[in-house]
């Protein structure tokens, strides 16, 4: 009974073991939760020859919080990352939206590193291979079109992992380890505007963590999630928000955004708002720099231009609710 | 491809079985244990319907590769009813109704089997939030919170106790 | 398993809080559905689907499949030249395409191997030489002048149209204070039942015999159609249902795939195992269609209806199945719930370029029941009454014969709406609550069983065997299907009633066509009433062979025998005989005993004389009131259901447990197709066939339902029992709809009431209230 085409498992013990294999095998994939990749492998979304189990590397699921900040191994499960106590107090919008994804039986073995790298989505894709066969494929799988603009030269499959914007939000930095070491970026950096091909990793190359740094003093973090059912979906739109105000003006204000574009964002110009009271006027320019900034694409059965005001509004909720929070 | 050994304890036997690498938890245990209490209902992760206990965490057995399961200790429905004794969730189940057609109900009980076991007195929103990925089509929920609920104790008084007998449960 | 104590009083079966008779075996995992029973040597099955919506088949060349080791069997529309259907004079279905292919997903051909990779490989080898043809998926396009023909002999792509009148309409709607007219959209809804559809079929090559395991919900219908279309003796079949997960109306008839297993088991000379996906579930579709309604309603400054008219337009999808039964439902059930002096009825069944639709539950009445619901509401609004005001003064007092010849022997939609009101608190809280926090309410009802089978054949519409043995226990012997509802327990507990004996005395054998009696199946709520009543005259022949046994032994009269089940006695004396010595009395010279009971619907519950009479018609109607409150998120169009409150007058509650598991069940399907279910065709290719974006609410957004039990006993139903698994269902919908309405003051004509079209009906508001206080001048100092 294979339901999936077949392939070699190769259980790595070490980092540079799993990049060795990665690099040296072409078409090799990482499997580490595998509750992204496995749907898509049973869809027949690729077929690598090998798997590279990066479950047995030692240290991988390391998550310590130090003076500069916590640093998050790319193994730690979404389990105990939503259930981290202190997390939740120095980081609640990461953990918000680590409790926030599909369900405990996926979050249980889902990694921090396989929800960043998670695979953008789109109805045209994730669909079976009788389907897309039936629908002369598409331009992010097999195919030469993109079903959603088909009149443009790039695939508009759309991110949906909820862990990006609010470590986006924190400032937070990925390591990421390959054949030539191991080099930090920031995590807007990880991510390219092509929805065929997201990741910023060259050949070889992982997730090997996060690192977050020490969050500003009053600062304070938090999550939304717009889906149609309390549990199991994907975001049609999720946003995240730090805060840090006095006295009802904004301090400092970072807003992150996923489910809306092939890859999560930052929000630009929010720097530009320092100093501003926290009032109606402000939020209305938060919520017009969303609706401008987003481009959410007919990806999800949902329509686009709900996916753009929802994730204005949840954005002017998390300000405001925040605010008052710190008042 | 090949195959591989693995060796893993499933309802506290120890199985030392050939596997393919492709082969997922989900057909290893109906198809070559014979455990047919796992049901499958989606095409991958979706349903819950083969929700099974890892190492005392809940996971979808229809996601996960048994050759990733070596030295793992798994258990499913068949392991939760022993000596003749139901489990409090099983006997609750049966006694408040929290299964009708009853296909969502082995994924349905391990999953409140992992709540449980970290949450003994679990409140309503922990009980919906541990059962969110486990889609029932009959009961609208309400029947199956009640279950889980006296299966805990934290339900009405008079509610089943943490084991009950499998002949009374019965009748 | 103990026996009561001798002392005990004899023990009551009915209105008990019964746990399933099988539900240990759900929650142990023991009970085995039909994927749980391959034998390992069985072959896999696969089915080839058609790419495209609409075409003719040129040629299907399966020649390189053939000779691919490991392939035992191909089959193709070649291997079955006769069409089925569930309705017989509307068969036009092939379990694998013929001549043309008309949706996508249809399947074409199929094969039986040795594994699933090489079943996969076959598949991938077979060759489809297809011809497109111009395609249709919605009804208006279906209908439209020159459109292209699905089927040649129904013009306009019209199945059936139906047109009905009932009293004077025009005059009604003249006499009435206040007319209004609207239109509504619904969504077509899949019943995504958990166990996704599978088939065992078993090739007897030395006997030329077939044995079917299947989930249907109709053993016998599929017995019948395995028998037409393998040109096979009836007898030659035995079709057996096991466990089953959930049907709601997906399985009440033969599905192609039961079919095709068992062509490639004869094919192959073996047994093949036929799972399909979730994807290919979805495919086989039989839900409810996309529906428009246009509704117009006259009501009397009182509230009393003057007259009603309804057109509704369903997109019946490819092939007929059930589709002229739901098209006359749609018009049926608009009577029985409410008084209706008059009514005029125009329905259009139509065929379009999709995967068929069948008889969801409810079956053709719920889509209509949320426009009556709603219009009538939002008038009542305008002549100032309160909805449940305007309800009460349109009930039905039984006995009464709707104008349609629905006979309504009992209807507890009275206490139903004195129960909700009450325990939502409506009159303290309507109207009091915050901005975006509403209560709406609406009524509902179903009938009890179809009360003219699909199948004429004189057999009474129901038959149970009990079966009596030397151990003193009791098989009730049934072909009814129970899926998850509980007839088992429920034909268990009626049989231990009447024979005043324990429920451990009785074991429930069902569906095994070489064992049980016949039985229609599991559909239209039929099951409790009729096979209910067939139990209850089984168990009084079985009494009456056991008390005259009795009385043989005791040397009395059977009049002078007092029965007590695990005793009886003389009357007025002390000579008792226990259970068991009854039994060896009654066994000797006989041996084992078969008692039998039938049941048939009274004739004048059967419908009127008019052409599609029978539709509609039942011996028993159920009655559903019902309240919602929601909470509207003005901003993001998501509506949150707070809770609900439901009464359900079911006749008699026959087993008070299930019947509350019954009703919350079909609420929340109500609330699932209201809020959040659709199912969804991008160029007639199936975008939500999954379990992520056909979107069953999961139980962190479901609501707590409040569950009330009203009886009104029915002079037919067993024990006064009716129905309780389907009743309750379509009042959800308005609820909610009417419920919103109370709380943002927006009426949606189209479900469901997804957050993006929330949003886009507020936004459309607000745009057009913005129009509308530009057009006007003004005042200083406002906005």
């Amino acid at each position: 009974m294979e339901r999936l085409p077949a392939f070699e498992l190769r259980r790595a013990s070490s980092l540079a073991e799993a990049i060795g294999w990665l690099a040296g095998t072409p078409g090799a994939r990482a499997i580490a939760g595998g509750t992204d990749l496995v749907p898509n492998l049973r869809d027949g979304l690729g077929s690598p020859p090998v798997l590279v189990d990066l479950s047995g590397i030692a240290g991988l699921d390391a998550l310590v919080a130090g003076d500069d900040g916590v640093r998050i191994g790319a193994n730690v499960t979404l389990a105990r990352l939503a259930s981290d106590a202190a997390l939740a107090q120095a980081l609640p919008a990461v953990v918000q939206a680590a409790a926030s994804i599909a369900a405990p039986g996926h979050r249980s073995v889902a990694t921090v590193g396989g929800n960043l790298c998670v695979d953008t989505r789109c109805v045209y894709y994730n669909q079976s291979e009788w389907w897309r066969r039936s629908n002369d494929y598409c331009l992010k799988h097999g195919g030469d079109t993109c079903h959603v603009a088909p009149h443009g030269e790039r695939c508009h499959a759309a991110y949906a992992g909820d862990l990006a914007p609010a470590l986006i939000v924190c400032g937070a930095r990925v390591e990421i380890a390959g054949p030539d070491g191991t080099r930090g970026i920031a995590i807007e950096d990880l991510y390219r505007d092509d929805g065929r091909a997201h990741l910023a990793l060259g050949p070889g190359e992982l997730v090997a963590g996060v690192v977050v740094p020490v969050q500003p003093p009053r600062a304070r973090s938090a999550y939304r999630k717009a889906r149609a059912r309390g549990a199991i979906d994907f975001p049609l739109a999720g946003v995240a928000v730090r805060l840090s105000a006095d006295a009802g003006r904004v301090a400092s204000l970072a807003v992150g955004l996923t489910g809306t574009n092939s890859r999560p964002l930052r929000l630009a110009g929010t720097d530009a708002w320092s100093g501003r009271a926290i009032d109606e006027a402000l939020l209305a320019d938060l919520g017009k720099a969303v609706q401008k900034q987003v481009s959410p694409m007919r990806t999800t059965l949902t329509q686009a231009n709900w996916r753009r005001q929802v994730a204005a509004v949840a954005a002017q909720r998390l300000v405001r609710e925040l605010a008052e929070a710190i008042a | 491809m090949g195959k591989r050994l693995v060796s893993l304890v499933v309802n506290g036997r120890l199985r030392e079985e050939a596997v393919g690498d492709a082969t997922l938890l989900l057909d290893f245990l109906r198809e070559q244990l014979g455990l047919t209490g796992t049901k499958r209902g989606c095409d991958g992760g979706e349903c819950g319907a083969c929700t099974v206990l890892v190492d005392d965490a809940p996971r979808l057995a229809c996601l996960t590769l048994v050759a990733r399961c070596e030295g793992a200790r798994v258990e499913t429905i068949e392991s939760q009813s022993a000596g003749g004794r139901m489990s409090a969730l099983q006997a609750a189940f049966h006694e408040k109704l929290g299964t009708q057609c009853g296909f969502c109900t082995p994924g349905m009980i391990m999953a409140a089997e992992a709540l449980l076991r970290g949450d003994p007195a679990p409140d309503e929103v922990a009980i919906r939030e541990a059962l969110g990925g486990n889609l029932c089509r009959c009961t609208g929920y309400v029947k199956i919170i009640e279950a889980v609920q006296a299966a805990a104790g934290v339900g009405t008084p008079g509610d089943a106790p943490r084991r009950a007998d499998a002949t009374q449960a019965t009748r | 398993m103990s026996l009561p104590d001798r002392r005990d009083p004899p023990p009551a079966a009915v209105g008990v809080r019964q746990p399933l008779v099988d539900g240990v075996d759900k929650v142990t995992g023991a009970a085995r559905y039909t994927a749980d029973l391959a034998p390992r040597d069985a072959l896999v099955g696969a089915i080839l689907r058609s790419p495209v919506a609409h075409a003719t088949i040129r040629g299907i060349d399966t020649s390189r499949a053939r000779a691919m080791p490991g392939v035992r069997a191909v089959v193709t529309g070649e291997d079955c030249a006769v069409a089925y259907g569930v309705i017989p004079i509307a068969q036009n279905e092939f379990p694998l395409a013929r001549g043309r292919v008309r949706y996508r997903g249809e399947p074409v051909a199929a094969v039986a191997a040795d594994d699933p990779a090489t079943a996969r490989a076959a598949l991938e080898a077979i060759e489809l030489d297809l011809e497109p043809l111009p395609a249709v998926f919605d009804a208006a396009a279906a209908r439209a002048e020159g459109s292209v023909l699905l089927h040649d002999d129904k013009p306009g792509n019209v199945e059936r149209a139906v047109e009905q009148t009932f009293g004077d309409v025009d005059g009604g709607f003249a006499s009435a204070d206040l007319v209004r007219e609207q239109s509504f959209h619904y969504a077509e809804v899949h019943q995504a039942m958990m166990e996704p559809n599978a088939a065992l079929a078993a090739w007897d090559a030395e006997r030329g015999r077939l044995t079917l395991h299947s989930v249907t919900q109709v053993p016998y219908y599929v017995h019948l159609a395995l028998a037409r279309c393998l040109r096979l003796d009836e007898s030659a079949i035995r079709v057996i249902k096991p466990f089953v997960g959930g049907g709601f109306g997906h399985r009440t008839e033969t599905l192609n795939f039961e079919i095709v297993a068992a062509l490639l088991a004869r094919a192959a000379g073996g047994t093949v195992r036929l799972e399909l996906t979730r994807e290919e579930t979805f495919l086989t579709h039989r839900g409810r269609p996309e529906t428009d309604v246009r509704l117009k309603i006259g009501l009397a400054k009182s509230g009393a209806i003057t007259a009603v008219e309804a057109e509704v337009v369903q997109r019946g999808g490819a092939y007929a199945g059930y589709g002229l039964v739901t098209i006359l439902y749609a018009g049926a059930l608009i009577h029985a719930l409410y008084r209706v002096p008059a009514s005029r009825y125009k329905g259009f069944r139509v065929y379009a370029n999709t995967p068929p639709n069948g008889a969801m539950r409810g079956h053709g009445s719920v889509d209509v029941r949320h426009a009556f619901e709603s219009l009538l509401d939002a008038m009542a609004a305008e002549l100032g009454l309160d909805p449940f005001a305007v309800r009460r003064a349109n009930l039905i007092e039984a006995p009464h014969r709707t104008i349609n010849d629905l006979q309504v022997n009992s209807c507890g939609l009275a206490q139903c709406l004195d129960i909700v009101e009450r325990r939502s608190r409506w009159r303290e809280r309507r109207g009091r609550l915050p901005r975006g926090h509403g209560l709406g309410m609406a009524c509902s009802h179903y009938v009890s069983g179809s009360a003219k089978p699909v199948h004429w054949t004189g057999e009474p519409h129901a038959v149970v065997n009990l079966k009596l043995d030397f151990d003193g226990g009791i098989t009730v012997l049934t072909g009814a299907s129970d899926i998850g509802q509980g007839s088992s327990t429920l034909l268990a507990q009626a049989a231990a009633e009447v024979l005043r004996l324990p429920m451990s005395r009785f074991t429930v054998f069902a569906n095994d066509s070489a064992v049980t009696p016949k039985d229609n199946g599991s559909y239209s709520s039929r099951v409790s009433f009729m096979v209910g009543n067939a139990a209850i005259r089984a168990a009084d022949e079985l009494k009456r062979v056991l008390v005259a046994a009795a009385a043989r032994r005791l040397e009395v009269h059977p009049d002078d025998v007092e029965w007590e089940g695990e005793r009886c006695r003389v009357a007025g004396t002390d000579r008792e005989l226990a259970y068991k010595e009854v039994v060896t009395e009654a066994l000797r010279d006989t041996g084992t005993i078969t008692a039998k009971g039938a049941w048939s619907t009274p004739p004048e519950t059967q419908g009127g004389r008019f052409r599609g009479a029978a539709v509609g018609s039942s011996a028993g109607f159920s009655y559903a009131a019902l309240v919602a409150e929601v909470e509207v998120d003005e901003d993001t169009g998501m509506v949150r259901v707070v809770g609900v409150w439901v009464a359900h007058d079911c006749g008699r509650a026959i087993n008070p447990l299930s019947v509350e598991g019954q009703v919350q069940g079909s609420v929340w399907m109500g609330m699932g197709q209201a809020l959040s279910e659709e199912t969804q065709y991008l160029d007639g290719l199936h975008a939500r066939a999954n379990l992520l974006d056909y979107r069953v609410p999961t139980i962190v957004e479901s609501p707590p339902i409040d569950t009330s039990i009203v009886e009104a006993p029915d002079p037919n139903g067993p024990f006064g029992a009716k129905e309780a698994g389907e009743g309750s269902l379509s009042a959800f919908l308005p609820a909610l709809t009417n419920a919103i309405a109370d709380a943002i003051g927006l009426r949606l004509d189209a479900l469901p009431a997804s957050p993006d079209r929330v949003l886009e009906a507020i936004v459309a508001r607000r745009r057009a209230e913005r129009l509308r206080r530009a057009a006007k001048p003004v005042p200083q100092g406002a906005d």
